[in-house]
């Protein structure tokens, strides 16, 4: 058995009087005794390697040509830059691991959309890194702010794409809606729900659609993906108030609390739906203001949590905890019960932790003043943060203590509207399907 | 008459044959819809470089012919794994188990570790544009009268969408039948004459009917033949019907391959689709290899040897005729059963209905249908299962007389299988006391000579009452 044989290699097995000719395909960590052959059909066909089974080395597979692209230049179409940290949008199967992983060229995202070409000119394309986006940190979003900004800055370009993962995309939006100051043109950030390997790939309408919103006079940090489960259109959301609401859906990003900025064919046609706009000007520059906090945690409060879990963030000299409520805002007062939160939180806020209350029914704007618990934590010191989307509430916390002396001036900073956060007028048809 | 062994014929069939299980890859039924559909999405597909980075030259020509697809579904039926919009769920292990057993009925060897694949197909018929199968099973074999046909390859894969429409810029498919469990059979190209092609297919079809466990009805089972002949490489015909066809359809194919050699056109293999004249036309290149690729959403499936040895096969053919003899069925009836695939049902339903004569039972399944077809000229006619515990249990608790089972029959052809209950009971027998009135009343009324009453009132009660119970009542 075992003689020496490695993943693309073409090989004869011999086991229990069955004879295959294949090719060696990679298999997963942990699973060293079994064989994947590819045979002559495509299928793939594993074998147990048990001390009855031969494989002989009889030559090596040829590897398929990847078309190079370099992508053309048009007079007559304006520029784009295009960011890209990994994610499904722009990984293909890694047969070397069995699972989605980056692509190897971020050129290759091309092969998979080749209309792009024909909506704008890519001046540029830059992969700081390339991650899943579960793997993200602060670090990251200052990374790729920097690099958005300078892009920017660039009079030839007319916006800038950044393409990433779904699973935490909403957490850079917001975190690049606070981190960037001045801004002047449209940021677009794309993720897929489908990888560019298979013919569903819902990556490559996104991508157009961006390419379109780049060319257009909304100045905003918007996520730019599939309005419905259709290849039909897709909708631009302010990076501040988008929510990742589905696991697997094309569209799960959703708007909370607000219309779409646009909906977006995939031939062009932008239709606005929010009048809350900044909209495109070519004065000023683009400033990636990146100091962050890190030292921050977004909690959700359940029924009977045990407030000792609290005690940890101040041990630990966490600056601020964004906190997940009940309902309009609420987390047990009632000093009758084992598990009441407010003593507790009062001793954080004295020690100078900011402790921000968010909505866990992600929709709707909580308020201190509808029933006594809200009242007995607002005085305590609790800071309630209206419609604030708890993710968007965590990556402004990060921005504002990094730019603020004391827990006063955190506590107002967070209740200034800064990129569309906190909405005023809440329009009934925010909430609907 | 051609010598086929002249010139080199070579012919092998695949078929398609739907498993009685829900779906292969989530819980969806597997039920064909006839119901307008509750809402349709559209979507586009784009061609990919495949495993081994090559563009599969089926998925470019695909590509070239259309715009986008429009998928039609049902709000109870299609769940968002049909429409691409979720993960595959583990395999249905019910389908795994029915297609191990049919390979291993095909005395198939099976690999120790079975892999999902994805296979590119642009034509739309797959949201996700691509087709889960795996091999679950090779190297088999069947007999039949010429010799032995090998079996290369078993797989269990999911049927695609089913196209209702079609526009220059788009196709229309009904994901009812995406996801679909199905066994596709592969045998070798050993068949040396269009009628061993012929007999094979329907070794196979009776193979997977005595299963028990395999879909029946339009659409449940398709037949694929390929055709080479020396000079010539294989050629897939698809969409053969009817199974007498195939010899013709095969010769029609061979005759092509001949006129092509001699005018020395290019030759490549092809699949073509066979049309109602039993010529076909050019439907696509052959697929390569390179259309395949892993189903990464997938865990590898471990086949355990244990388990195949454990797999029962479905008693032979001798020995259920002596079960059905003992029933007390007639020779005709048990011949006729004991191949047949509604065996299964049909021991069901004495289990389920002790009391009631065998050959009644079978009567009704086997040969009034048949009949019905045959008197309304219909294409195709079989009761569903249910419908047919419905007149089986009619007749079972006396609600019914036997003689009514065909007008019923004839009844349910027309309205779809549609309003059973109320066909049924329509055919309901009088109550004693409402028979007896009747009878009354036809004695009064009757003017004709006596002996000519009892005639009279059977035909007038027919399939109303008893004939026995109206002699009786007669002679009081
Ligand atoms: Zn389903």
């Amino acid at each position: 058995m075992a003689a020496k044989f490695s993943v693309n290699d073409k090989v004869l097995v011999e086991t229990k009087g069955s004879k295959y000719e294949g090719i060696v395909m990679p298999t997963l960590e942990g699973q060293e005794d079994v064989l994947i052959i590819k045979l002559a059909s495509g299928y793939n066909l594993g074998i147990k390697l048990t001390k009855e089974v031969s494989v002989k080395h009889v030559g090596k597979a040829e590897k398929g040509k990847q078309p190079s692209i370099k992508p053309p230049f048009r007079k007559n179409l304006p520029s784009i830059s295009i960011i890209t940290t990994g994610g499904t949008i722009t990984s293909k199967v890694d047969y070397s691991t069995g699972g989605v992983s980056p692509l190897i060229k971020p050129e290759e995202v091309f092969l998979a959309t080749p209309e792009l070409l024909d909506i704008v000119n890519i001046k540029k394309i830059v992969q700081p890194f390339a991650i899943w986006s579960e793997d993200m940190t602060s670090a990251e979003w200052q990374v790729i702010a920097k690099e958005v900004a300078k892009e920017l800055n660039d009079p030839e370009v007319s916006g800038v794409m950044v393409t990433h993962g779904t699973d935490f995309l909403h957490y850079t939006a917001s975190a690049l809606s606070f981190i960037l100051k001045g801004l002047n043109k449209p940021v677009a950030i794309v993720g897929g729900q489908r990888s560019s390997d298979r013919g569903s790939f819902d990556g490559g309408m996104n991508l157009i659609c961006a390419a379109h919103y780049l060319k257009s006079n909304i100045a905003e940090v918007a996520v730019v993906m599939h309005g419905s489960t259709q290849d039909n259109f897709c909708y631009a959301i302010r990076g501040t108030n988008v929510r990742k609401m589905h696991t697997s859906r094309r569209d799960a990003f959703r708007p909370i609390n607000e219309l779409p900025l646009a909906k977006i064919l995939p031939d062009g046609r932008i239709e606005r739906m929010n009048k809350i706009l900044n909209l495109r000007s070519d004065k000023g520059k683009v400033e990636a203001d990146v100091k962050f906090e890190p030292k921050i945690a977004l909690i959700k409060y359940f029924p009977g949590a045990d407030p000792a879990i609290l005690e940890y963030f101040m041990e630990k000299k966490y600056k601020g905890l964004i906190i997940e409520a009940a309902g309009l805002g609420q987390v047990s007062t009632n000093e009758k019960q084992k598990t009441v939160w407010t003593p507790t939180l009062k001793k954080l806020i004295k020690a100078g932790v900011f402790v921000g209350f968010t909505p866990q029914t992600i929709y709707g704007r909580i308020d201190p003043f509808v029933y006594s618990a809200g009242r007995i934590l607002n005085e305590a010191g609790v800071c309630y943060l209206g419609n604030m989307l708890s993710e968007t509430a965590y990556t402004k916390l990060g921005w504002v203590l990094a730019h603020s002396k004391n827990l006063e001036e955190t506590k107002k900073l967070m209740l200034t509207n800064m990129a569309g956060e906190l909405i005023e007028q809440i329009l009934p048809k925010a909430f609907s399907d | 008459m051609t010598d086929y062994q002249e010139i080199g014929l070579k012919s092998g069939i695949e078929i398609h044959q739907h498993l009685a299980t829900h779906k292969l890859f989530c819980p969806c039924p597997s039920e064909l819809r006839q119901n307008k559909p509750d809402f349709t999405v559209k979507r586009e597909l784009r061609p990919l470089a495949g495993e081994l980075g090559e563009i599969d030259p089926a998925a470019i020509f695909e590509r070239k012919q259309r715009k986008y697809y429009i998928y039609e579904a049902y709000d109870d039926t299609t769940c968002l794994v049909e429409l691409d919009e979720e993960p595959p769920h583990l395999i249905n292990p019910e389908a795994l188990h029915i297609a191990l057993l049919i390979a291993k009925m095909l005395h198939c060897k099976f690999p120790d570790i079975v892999q999902v694949m994805r296979k590119t197909v642009v034509n739309g018929s797959n949201t996700s544009g691509f087709q889960r199968t795996a091999l679950i099973g090779y190297g088999g074999f069947i007999e039949t009268s010429f010799g032995k046909v090998g079996i290369q390859n078993i797989y269990l894969e999911e049927d695609a969408g089913r196209r209702t429409a079609e526009t220059p810029e788009s196709v229309t498919f009904r994901l009812d039948r995406l996801g679909i469990a199905e066994v596709e059979i592969a045998t070798a190209p050993d068949c040396k004459t269009p009628e061993q092609v012929k007999e094979l297919a329907e070794k196979l079809g009776m193979l997977l009917r005595s299963t028990g466990k395999v879909r029946r009805g339009i659409g449940t089972i398709r037949q694929d033949v390929n055709v080479s002949i020396t000079g010539h490489p294989r050629v897939e015909l698809k969409g053969v019907q009817e199974l007498p066809h195939m010899p013709k359809i095969v010769d029609i194919e061979i005759e092509r391959q001949q006129d092509v050699i001699k005018k020395g056109e290019k030759i490549e293999p092809q699949v073509r689709n066979v049309k109602e004249d039993l010529t076909s036309k050019f439907l696509r290149p052959m697929a390569g290899a390179a259309r395949m690729y892993p189903e990464t959403d997938l865990p590898l499936i471990f086949l355990d040897s244990n388990y195949i040895s454990n797999i029962k096969l479905p008693e032979s053919v001798e020995s259920v005729k002596g079960k059905l003899q003992e029933l007390g069925l007639s020779p005709d009836l048990v011949n006729q059963l004991a191949s047949s695939a509604e065996l299964p049902m049909f021991l069901a339903f004495t289990k389920k209905y002790p009391k009631l004569n065998a050959n009644l039972v079978a009567t009704t399944m086997l040969v009034t249908p048949k009949e019905v077809k045959r008197k309304l000229q219909l294409q195709e006619f079989e009761l569903h299962e249910d419908i047919m515990d419905k007149v089986i249990s009619a007749l079972d608790e006396g609600t019914i007389v036997k003689e009514s089972v065909s007008a019923i029959m004839e009844e349910l052809a027309k309205s779809k299988q549609k309003d059973v209950d109320s066909i049924i009971s329509k055919y309901k027998l009088m109550s004693d006391a409402e028979l007896k009135k009747e009878i009354a009343k036809l004695q009064k009324e009757f003017k004709g000579p006596p002996d000519k009453l009892i005639g009279v009132a059977i035909g007038k009660f027919r399939g109303k009452a008893n004939p026995q119970k109206i002699i009786e009542l007669l002679k009081k």
